[in-house]
């Protein structure tokens, strides 16, 4: 018993703790329609964006949160603006611009000649979540949550059927670009459990894993936000008593959750 | 507390207008498309049934979608009830080909339904019993009300399309435009959807219908109105052969 507790004997292993159950939530419960929409390459995208923002902060000696968050806003808005005449297709700036993003963010790293704190931004460190971190991360998951609670009913028909939101004079457009604004604030904070590169995994994994043992929503949400959190705290374990680095044994917990989620629904199909 | 989605209040429909007045009706898909639709003109009168009859991109879906707001007009005038688009969203519904849905999302079949409540519901506020109701109201119409919990994705095409129908039969709008309510159904769906028709007829309600089975229903109708390349044509030169300009092959 004293393995699991042991840990928490330290401050910052709280926090660590607290941050990533808050974190497994908003990411789980966000992540729920951006799988449904079929968005997840965007969440993808938008994880990589966030570079440029965070090495720029970083020079400057500013907010790293704020940072991030404004390049993925930008590049969120600016997806969904250069779309929306449809010159070049969504999916072609999606794959386009937040590589750009990236290689910005890399080339603005190489000028520093300092690669010190390169490992904990594309891989997270939520081991080194401070005070203030968790605050701004209690306060963006707490809007994003309350929003996700208020207009759950448009979201799924949004989902669904966006043509019938539109004929009942639903503004499907501001919704759209609400979703990604959200998604953006996801991305930020889930950034600081896993980093730039592995952020969607947790946006996406246990909502999958979730999907595949449920055809309803409500449900699906539920069990998507225990997966995430299960993985959350169960990376923050692994990387307590191995070393490893806590934002890709988050990860790979939640690989674990999925396989077995796959395997379940293997047998339950053999059986039926 | 009601928050409407639209920021225009729900105006009383003009007695003395007709249920639908298109003028010089101009619509493309985006600007600087070809229109698919040219200088249409049409008067539906309240209470009336009236079907659309034409090949595979004549101009039905277009002309729907422009009616209810889904594609933007570029020239001509659309009045509901007396009334410009978008002042009255609940009485009207679409009832879109089933292509058009995402049926792999997790609702149950009720979910589906009750989401023609959510005109009257707008914003923060969650279906009542009375919304729930009259979804499964509309169900026991279709004929499909023992599938209420059923998952979407395991619906046939034929109960998929009962279903849709019931979500629009939960609107209790004025106007319903129906785009190929009878495409690739069997002939059970087919007769509980023309016993609809006829009941909502009856209830005073104005039904416009796309069809390609014009030939097969024609007593449905107060009236057709034949569609080629985005424009109307003279409807009396199929009389005689209602195949004429229609693709019927299903």
């Amino acid at each position: 018993m004293h393995y699991l507790t042991d840990p928490f004997q330290y401050v910052f292993m709280q926090r660590a703790l607290i941050a990533a159950v808050i974190i497994g939530l908003l990411c789980a419960a966000l992540g729920t329609f951006v799988v449904l929409r079929r968005m997840a390459v965007v969440g993808h995208a938008l994880t990589h964006s966030a570079l440029p923002g965070l090495v720029v902060a970083y020079l400057v000696g500013s907010s790293l949160f704020g940072g991030a968050l404004i390049a993925t806003i930008v590049t969120a808005l600016g997806i969904g603006f250069l779309a929306r005449d449809e010159s070049v297709y969504e999916d072609t700036l999606v794959g386009m611009i937040p590589n750009i993003m990236f290689a910005f963010g890399i080339l603005l790293i190489s000028t520093t000649k300092s690669f010190r704190d390169l490992f904990s931004m594309l891989f997270g460190n939520i081991l080194g979540v401070t005070d203030a971190d968790l605050h701004l991360i209690l306060l963006i998951a707490g809007i994003s949550l309350v929003a996700l609670f208020l207009f759950y009913k448009e979201l799924k028909l949004f989902s669904v059927d966006p043509g019938y939101a539109k004929t009942i004079g639903m503004p499907v457009k501001s919704m759209h670009y609400g979703i990604l604004l959200f998604l953006s604030f996801t991305v930020v904070v889930g950034i600081q459990a896993v980093g730039t590169v592995l952020t969607n995994a947790l946006l996406v994994i246990p909502v999958a894993a979730a999907r595949m043992l449920t055809d309803r929503l409500g449900r699906m949400m539920l069990l998507s936000c225990v997966f995430a959190v299960l993985s959350a705290v169960g990376g923050i374990y692994l990387s307590y008593y191995f070393g490893s680095s806590s934002g890709a044994s988050i990860v790979m917990f939640a690989a674990l959750i999925f396989a077995l989620a796959w395997v379940y629904k293997f047998i339950q199909k053999k059986i039926a | 507390m009601k928050f409407p989605y639209c920021q225009h209040r729900h105006s009383l429909p003009d007695p003395k207008a007709p249920a639908l007045e298109i003028q010089g009706l101009d619509v493309s898909y985006s600007s600087g498309d070809k229109l698919a639709l040219k200088g249409f003109d049409l008067s539906v009168s309240a209470g009336s049934a009236l079907a659309l009859v034409g090949p595979n991109g004549a101009g039905k879906s277009t002309l729907f979608k422009a009616i209810c707001g889904l594609l933007p007009i570029r020239g001509g005038n659309i009045r509901v009830f007396g009334h410009s688009l978008g002042a009255c969203h609940h009485r009207v519904v679409y009832l879109p080909q089933r292509s058009e849905i995402d049926w792999h999302f997790p609702i149950s079949v009720l979910d589906l339904v009750v989401m023609g409540r959510y005109v009257y519901l707008g914003w923060f506020n969650k279906p009542q019993k009375k919304d729930i109701e009259i979804a499964s109201q509309a169900l026991q119409e279709m004929n499909v009300l023992d599938l209420a919990d059923r998952q979407i994705s395991q619906l046939s095409g034929g109960q998929q399309q009962r279903v849709l129908i019931a979500r629009a039969l939960a609107q209790n709008a004025d106007l319903l435009l129906l785009d190929e309510p009878l495409n690739a159904v069997d002939v059970t769906t087919r007769e509980t959807i023309g016993e609809v028709l006829r009941k909502i007829k009856a209830q005073g309600k104005t039904v416009l219908v796309a069809t390609h089975y014009y030939d097969q229903e024609e007593g449905r109708y107060d009236k057709a109105i034949y569609l080629k390349d985005g424009k109307k044509i003279d409807g009396t030169n199929h009389i005689d052969d209602p195949h004429k300009g229609c693709d019927c092959t299903e």
